[in-house]
């Protein structure tokens, strides 16, 4: 009982933070929501006892993901006035689109679930279940080439993200910190022998 | 403990709740146990650190109020609290009341899965290390959005560069931890330091996962902003960096989270690398059954305290880091050693070999 | 299982109620009077020279941007590091290739100076 209870008002919270983020006429507000609406999302995963999943939701997404979303709506001057300049019109055309998405997801669900006997309640995990272990067991070992292309995904992400942002300042010097620790004394001392102490005659 | 534990339990059955009730009246005043100390805690640390940083420096700390100053933390919070919050012109409230406590909670609620001793922990969870992992990525929404919410070229500077100098710690502290998952073999914090089980202080990891302790420790040192790496809060650079708005106890909030995250820090550490509750005297025959022989809280609370003199030790010691230089030591320096420790960590409890041959 | 997450909420719950009541405390007892030079942004004693907004520093994005992906990196190295013994070799060697793939990645931005900072 106390999990439907939870499960609800979760599920309600994430609807309304899911609404906020399209109505919210200040986009920081709009990230704001976007990171309660990830939150919630990883409480109702962690009703379904997808611990492993529900914790790395908030490590990568609100962690680092959101982030980044809000480093960048910060930093970038965004007339929010220019952008909702046509919300009216385009109204009924959104809402009717959204009406199709929702009927075509329904069909899709109820034409996959025309067999299925109805599930009660799933059966308890065995003792000493851990979340995290299962999905290790099976991620390295049968599904290792979707994880290897998730690697090269990733390296592809670093590469375009550098090769469209990094911009050299022409000028700029670096310090190579390996060449200053390395330096010795001959390096930078040299003695030289003077004239100077010769007395001056009056 | 747990005999106190079993007092309040039957306590509230005597008020007769409903189950569901009785087990959160249970669970909240287990949470007010650690709560209430906690926050003295942190307030005695800030005298601490004062009084400590005092006497490295040749001086006297605060020794006015009450006796040898020590009723100074009560002062400072009183102050705090009857001191006016300035709401900067334009800025958003509710954003710029929202920033301490984002702080504050992720700052506290990874106290849940902190093991005390043997049988004290809130929240037993199977995935503890991960959660404490989330709950400090957390903790950078808190100063982004209070350097936005002040609405002050300054303070969203500053936040923008304590944010980039977190973020980047973090990898480091995440790949640490993972070497001290691999050794410890659990995600339970509980199990970890069960792993550390040995002949008393041969058996902890530091030893084999030294780089890693160092590591761990140095960039938990950055996480908090705390010097040498406080750059972002250095008072002669950017006066208070994300916080230079702040008044009040809008203000302490803010201190409350940063000291609370560091005693978090040395709590972590004792934890992964220390034996967390386990006495240094466990294993040796003869001593068994004794105070020193007990594994309890006391010993947890010896080693975080040494910890936490340790950052006050390093606050006192070190010059400042320039900002590209924190940046260089947290990409190039501990990326690769962190990588490195934990390809050949792999290896090595993969072929079970070493202090891991099972 | 899922009761040991119950307390996690309690305590958010408690912790945030904590937090609301100090600022509530704080914004009741301290009074004071509002004042337009008071509440101006701090600018070492100057009127406010330009606009609130900085230029857009690319650097802040491209260290999100690596954070992301080390931090998924991380998070596929726990379930490895915790099944090591499940998946033996072949897991060993798997998780080999994803760190080597990742750390062509690493020497990448290294020498491409993404690691620099000003």
């Amino acid at each position: 009982m106390v999990t439907t209870l939870l499960f609800y008002a979760f599920a309600s919270v994430l609807i309304i933070a899911a609404v906020g983020v399209i109505a919210s006429k200040n986009p920081v507000h709009s990230a704001l929501f976007l990171v309660l609406a990830f939150f919630e999302s990883a409480m109702l995963w962690l009703l379904m006892e997808a611990e492993f999943l529900a914790v790395v939701l908030v490590l990568v997404y609100v962690g680092a993901v959101m982030v980044l979303f809000l480093f960048v709506v910060m930093m970038l001057d965004i007339n929010v006035e220019r952008m909702r300049d046509g919300y009216t019109r385009y109204l009924p055309l959104g809402l009717v689109v959204a009406l199709v998405v929702i009927l075509e997801i329904g069909h899709v669900i109820w034409y996959r679930s025309q067999n299925l006997p109805f599930l009660t309640v799933p059966e308890p995990n065995p003792e000493g279940y851990s979340n995290t272990r299962e999905l290790g067991s099976v991620l390295y070992t049968e599904y290792v080439y979707a994880f290897e292309l998730a690697s090269v995904v990733l390296l592809l992400a670093i590469v375009a993200a550098i090769t469209l942002t990094m911009r050299k300042r022409p000028g700029l010097k670096v310090q190579d910190v390996a060449k200053q620790v390395a330096v010795n004394r001959d390096d930078r001392v040299r003695l030289v022998k003077d004239d100077a102490g010769t007395e001056t005659e009056t | 403990m747990t005999a106190l534990i079993d007092l309040l339990d039957r306590l509230i059955g005597v008020i007769g709740l409903p189950e569901f009730l009785h087990y959160v009246v249970l669970t909240s005043i287990k949470i007010v146990l650690v709560l209430v100390p906690l926050i003295i805690a942190v307030a005695y640390f800030t005298y601490a650190e004062r009084k400590i940083i005092g006497y490295i420096q040749n001086r006297l700390g605060p020794n006015r109020v009450g006796w040898y100053g020590l009723l100074q933390p009560f002062a400072d919070t009183l102050k705090m609290l009857l001191k006016e919050i300035v709401v900067p012109s334009n800025a958003s409230p509710f954003l710029f009341f929202l920033a301490p406590l984002l702080s504050l909670m992720a700052a506290f609620a990874v106290w849940a899965v902190v093991p005390f001793s043997e049988n004290f922990v809130i929240a037993d969870i199977d995935a503890g290390l991960l959660y404490v992992l989330a709950l400090t990525s957390m903790g950078v929404y808190g100063v982004i959005i209070a350097g936005w919410a002040s609405n002050s070229k300054y303070a969203f500077l500053g936040a923008m560069r304590s944010a980039a100098q977190i973020v980047a710690y973090e990898i480091a502290m995440g790949f640490a931890l993972v070497g001290v998952l691999m050794a410890g073999g659990s995600l339970n914090l509980s199990a970890i330091v069960l792993a550390q089980e040995g002949t008393s202080v041969l058996g902890w990891f530091v030893w084999p996962l030294f780089p890693l302790f160092m590591v761990y420790f140095i960039s938990g040192l950055a996480e908090t902003n705390r010097a040498p790496f406080d750059v972002a809060e250095g008072e002669s650079e950017i006066v208070a960096g994300f916080h230079v708005e702040y008044s009040g106890i809008a203000f302490g909030l803010f201190f409350l989270a940063e000291y609370a995250n560091m005693i978090l820090i040395t709590a972590l550490t004792v934890i992964f690398f220390f034996g967390g509750w386990m006495s240094p005297f466990a294993g040796i025959p003869g001593l068994d059954g004794t105070f020193i022989g007990q594994s309890s809280f006391f010993w947890m609370a010896i080693k975080m305290a040494f910890f936490m003199f340790c950052f006050l030790w390093a606050r006192a010691t070190f010059p400042r880091y320039r900002y590209d230089q924190i940046m260089r030591l947290g990409w190039k320096v501990f990326l690769p050693v962190t990588i490195v420790w934990i390809a050949v960590e792999g290896v090595m409890v993969a072929a079970q070999i070493g202090p891991w041959a099972a | 299982m899922l009761a040991t997450y119950a307390p996690v909420l309690i305590f958010m719950v408690i912790s945030g109620g904590l937090g609301l009541v100090l600022l509530f405390i704080g914004l009741a007892l301290g009074k004071g009077q509002k004042d337009p030079e008071k509440t101006s942004p701090y600018e070492c004693g100057f009127e406010a020279f330009e606009d609130t907004r900085m230029r857009f520093d690319v650097r802040y994005y491209l260290v999100a941007i690596l954070f992301i992906i080390f931090d998924l990196e991380i998070a596929f190295l726990f379930p490895w590091a915790i099944s090591l013994d499940q998946v033996g070799l072949f897991g060993l060697v798997a998780m080999g290739i994803f760190l080597a793939i990742l750390v062509v990645g690493f020497v990448y931005e290294w020498r491409k100076g993404a690691l620099e900072w000003d």
